[in-house]
């Protein structure tokens, strides 16, 4: 492979990253073969002992997005993260996608209850009011009191349930951007 | 040699190198290369993410022979890091050595 050769791979394999990185990267490469051809060596020869460019972007890309997918939290980041990390090769998909699946079904579940409750809290509450007026459709055989008392309580408790989902889906994300980093890197912050 | 065995161990010498003078990144693979077999495009990712995780900074110098060169110089936050890695490793490869010699007690 010629030196061209090379970098026109690597370049392209990065297109999907910010220019800035990308031509900081491509000046170590740049930098390293003339490096090698001032002490010379032949541009297939530096070629070859870099190894294959497909394989390096696919670090610098892994690393690129798992570093955003931490600072700018989205769904779509921490996939990209995944799936980059995943493509490095260093870990089955198998083990982390069962256990990934799992912990957002049981998020999700946590999430439907807290629903549940606030809006079965909410029901509860004005289904007392509303009672006397619509008796062919609203039948709550508690004494007003308690259901009102158990109106505000479900939806207290629901509103509680979701706040807590809200920041245990925050440590979750970190949680798996960590596990990212350990994969693909020895030393972790 | 298994990957996973050699990432660990390329951040080891990396930093090592670094931790005794400032290097630029050709003289880096190359010595590297001399005495462990690796994919020498596998170093300069690494000393990027050092870059980024602030383990290392760079500047630019001249070179009569090409372009600036850009040096990589190792932080206090990589030495530790350094530091850790070696304790580590020297745990580690004093632990295999008594098992492959066979100097466990019976």
């Amino acid at each position: 492979m010629t030196r061209d050769e090379f970098i026109t791979i690597l370049k392209e394999e990065l297109k999907n990253l910010p220019s800035a990185e990308v031509e900081d990267i491509l000046y170590d490469y740049e930098e390293h073969f003339e490096v090698g051809l001032s002490k010379g060596k032949t541009e297939e020869e530096i070629a070859k002992e870099l190894g294959n460019p497909k394989t390096i972007a696919k670090s610098y890309k892994a690393n690129y997005r798992i570093n955003n997918a931490e600072n700018n939290p989205s769904t779509k980041n921490l996939f990209s993260a995944i799936l980059a990390a995943v493509s490095l090769g260093f870990f089955n998909l198998v083990f982390v996608l069962g256990p990934f699946i799992g912990l957002v079904g049981l998020l999700v579940g946590i999430y439907s209850i807290g629903f549940g409750f606030s809006i079965g809290g909410i029901g509860l509450f004005f289904g007392t009011f509303l009672e006397p007026f619509f008796p062919k459709y609203i039948n709550i055989n508690l004494h007003p009191i308690t259901s009102l008392s158990f109106g505000i309580g479900f939806f207290a408790l629901g509103l509680l349930i979701l706040i807590g989902c809200f920041y245990l889906t925050k440590y979750l994300y970190q949680v798996v951007i960590r596990y990212l980093r350990w994969n693909i890197n020895v030393i972790t912050k | 040699m298994n990957i996973q065995f050699k990432k660990g161990v390329l951040e080891l010498c990396v930093l090592s190198l670094l931790n005794r003078r400032d290097c630029y990144g050709y003289e880096l693979v190359e010595y590297i290369s001399k005495f462990i077999n690796i994919s020498e495009g596998t170093i300069y990712p690494l000393l990027r993410r050092f870059r980024k995780d602030g383990y290392v900074t760079t500047y630019l110098q001249e070179s009569p022979e090409g372009p600036p060169r850009k040096y990589y110089k190792i932080t206090d936050e990589g030495q530790k890091a350094f530091k850790e890695l070696l304790e580590e490793w020297e745990a580690f490869s004093i632990g295999v050595n008594k098992i492959i010699r066979g100097e466990l007690d019976d």
